[in-house]
């Protein structure tokens, strides 16, 4: 079975969206990057790729940490991952997940 | 005059069952589990495996006339019941120095564990120790640096070290694994770690990575203070191409590499820790296969051999298992093989599995790697079973914080310190670790989060190989 091309979209991504493109998009939301309504559903990787860098660029203003941003930000990222964390622990997720590849 | 020989096959006992004899201070000690065909004495069996690890061959090939079998050869020396299996025994045999060329993993390895591991009398065999003697320590090169050494490069004091595992994601690019570097140590980690596997593939080649990584090194340097570091796997299809990996890592400013010293090859780790003593350079070594060797219980090469070897070719990091986590490991036979790691003294001590008195003199000590299926709830345990002198990577306990690498690197800088703090002021860590990072997260957001996500794990899959005494 081949691949798919284009992103799925972080609604219906797996592990209710805990995944790296799915950190990427929320992170994206966060700093206003992408309005929080765009799932990014049929964007292909490069699309994906030139966010991350625009997240990132974001990210190194504040040390890429939570506690150093600004009051505005931190509640607008505990607001947003709050919930993804929330919807994906009822679709199953759980943080086993991110320790099966570890050896 | 030169003595008469007769043709004729001779039991193995006659020559290799030594039971009155002493194993000298300069002798290399061996300790085989071996499990025999039916049918065939224990004292034969013994002496065929002290025969065939030396120079059983030899005397079929060249006769006795042409080496000096009494002085050469293995001797087959006592006997012991294995606890609670009486399908095998402990053989042991004694090896004079002489047998085996100076500094050479290799060439021990090629005698113990050679050809006698498909002899027809044995239905399994397994290398459950070895006991260096002081004076074949000495013409090992050993660690490269040390942990000392190796602490004032990094300028890191009084803590256990924290490492990641960076696996590939999103595109594969080096440019984004650098990035993924960069976050983990800008959060508080003092390495990073390439992959095992990852050496030179297509997807992303080893000049790019190390390029990029070194990048993310710099910049994490400079916005923390702190000196960083990250193991760039130097582990290639070629000794010359390895080295030619190390010395570009060199040019770069790296102060880490990384080998994966079974598959790569013993006499390639020998040649790169050498290389690295004489450059400055530390060397980090994963033990890929090490589980096709030791695990099963009856066959193969136990894991204090494969340390003691290590140890003796030389590097500065070796992964040890955890003991708590997902991932194979008997407490007492890994807090044993610790022992070996790091200290330069180890007594015969059968409750760690450990068959022999092993004196390591001066060579410096390997710092144990924890890795493998652990997060921030496993800290206490880790920090009171390893102490300082240990390197704790969380792999997917990093990267898997849901709010990012940065954040989940935080999450484990911060949980560590607040455990060492802890056991420095008395307190007992595994006691009362739910309270001491509890408090801990009050002033992290990143740990209460990493609390949160993995609160609920646990692992209670069974071990494998157990300690003998508890496999009955």
């Amino acid at each position: 079975m081949n691949k798919p091309n284009t992103y799925i979209g972080i609604d219906k991504d797996i592990q209710g969206g805990m995944t790296s493109i799915g950190k990427i998009i929320r992170d994206a939301w966060v700093f206003g990057i992408l309005p929080e309504t765009q799932t990014c559903e049929g964007w292909n990787l490069a699309g994906i790729d030139s966010v991350l860098q625009k997240v990132n660029a974001e990210w190194d203003k504040y040390g890429c940490l939570v506690s150093h941003l600004p009051p505005e930000l931190v509640e607008r990222h505990q607001r947003i991952h709050g919930a993804a964390i929330e919807k994906a622990r009822v679709e199953g997720w759980c943080g086993e997940h991110e320790l099966e590849d570890d050896k | 005059m030169a003595k008469n020989y007769s043709a004729g096959v001779k039991e193995y006992r006659e020559t290799y069952w030594m039971p009155d004899y002493t194993p000298k201070d300069t002798d290399i000690l061996a300790c085989f589990k071996i499990t025999p065909q039916a049918g065939v004495p224990r004292e034969e069996v013994a002496a065929a495996v002290a025969a065939e690890s030396s120079t059983g061959t030899w005397t079929t090939v060249w006769t006795d006339l042409l080496t000096d079998l009494d002085y050469y050869k293995g001797r087959a020396y006592a006997i012991e019941d294995v606890p609670g299996d009486d399908t095998c025994f402990y053989a042991f045999v004694a090896y004079p120095i002489d047998l085996f060329e100076e500094g050479s993993v290799v060439n021990v390895l090629t005698s113990l564990v050679g050809n006698v591991f498909g002899f027809k009398a044995l239905r399994a065999l397994r290398l459950e120790d070895i006991r260096f003697p002081i004076a074949y320590v000495m013409t090992c090169n050993g660690p490269p640096q040390g942990i000392q050494v190796e602490r004032d490069i990094m300028n890191k004091y009084g803590r256990p070290l924290l490492g990641c595992t960076i696996k590939p994601k999103l595109g594969l690019s080096a440019k984004n694994y650098g990035r993924a570097c960069y976050e983990g140590l800008r959060g508080g980690l003092d390495f990073t770690k390439d992959d095992e596997n990852v050496n030179s593939q297509p997807f992303m080649r080893w000049r790019h990575r190390f390029d990029f990584v070194m990048e993310a090194i710099h910049k994490a340097e400079a916005e923390t203070g702190e000196r960083k570091g990250h193991y760039l796997n130097v582990t290639a299809p070629t000794s010359d191409e390895m080295m030619r990996r190390a010395e570009y890592a060199k040019e770069i400013g790296a102060p880490i590499i990384m080998h994966d010293y079974l598959t790569g090859g013993l006499s390639a780790n020998t040649q790169l820790a050498q290389w690295c003593q004489n450059n400055g350079m530390l060397l980090h070594i994963h033990r890929a296969m090490h589980a096709v060797l030791d695990r099963n219980p009856h066959h193969g090469i136990h894991f204090r051999v494969l340390t003691k070897i290590l140890r003796l070719s030389g590097g500065d990091h070796l992964h040890s298992g955890t003991v708590v986590g997902k991932l194979e490991g008997d407490r007492e036979a890994t807090l044993g093989w610790i022992d070996i790691m790091r200290d330069s003294f180890i007594k015969e001590d059968r409750s760690r599995g450990i068959f022999f008195d092993q004196d390591w003199g001066s060579m410096p000590g390997v710092i144990p790697v924890a890795s493998g299926g652990i997060h921030v709830w496993h800290m206490p345990a880790l920090v009171n079973i390893f102490g300082d002198d240990s390197v704790l990577q969380f792999g997917g306990g990093t990267l898997g914080h849901p709010w990012g690498n940065a954040a989940g690197a935080a999450a484990n800088r911060v949980a560590v310190e607040a455990c060492v703090e802890a056991r420095n002021s008395g307190r007992e860590l595994e006691k009362e670790g739910k309270d001491i990072l509890t408090n801990a997260a009050k002033s992290s957001p990143e740990l209460k989060i990493a609390m949160e996500t993995w609160k609920e794990i646990k692992f209670e899959f069974d071990t494998v190989d157990k300690l003998d005494v508890a496999h009955k």
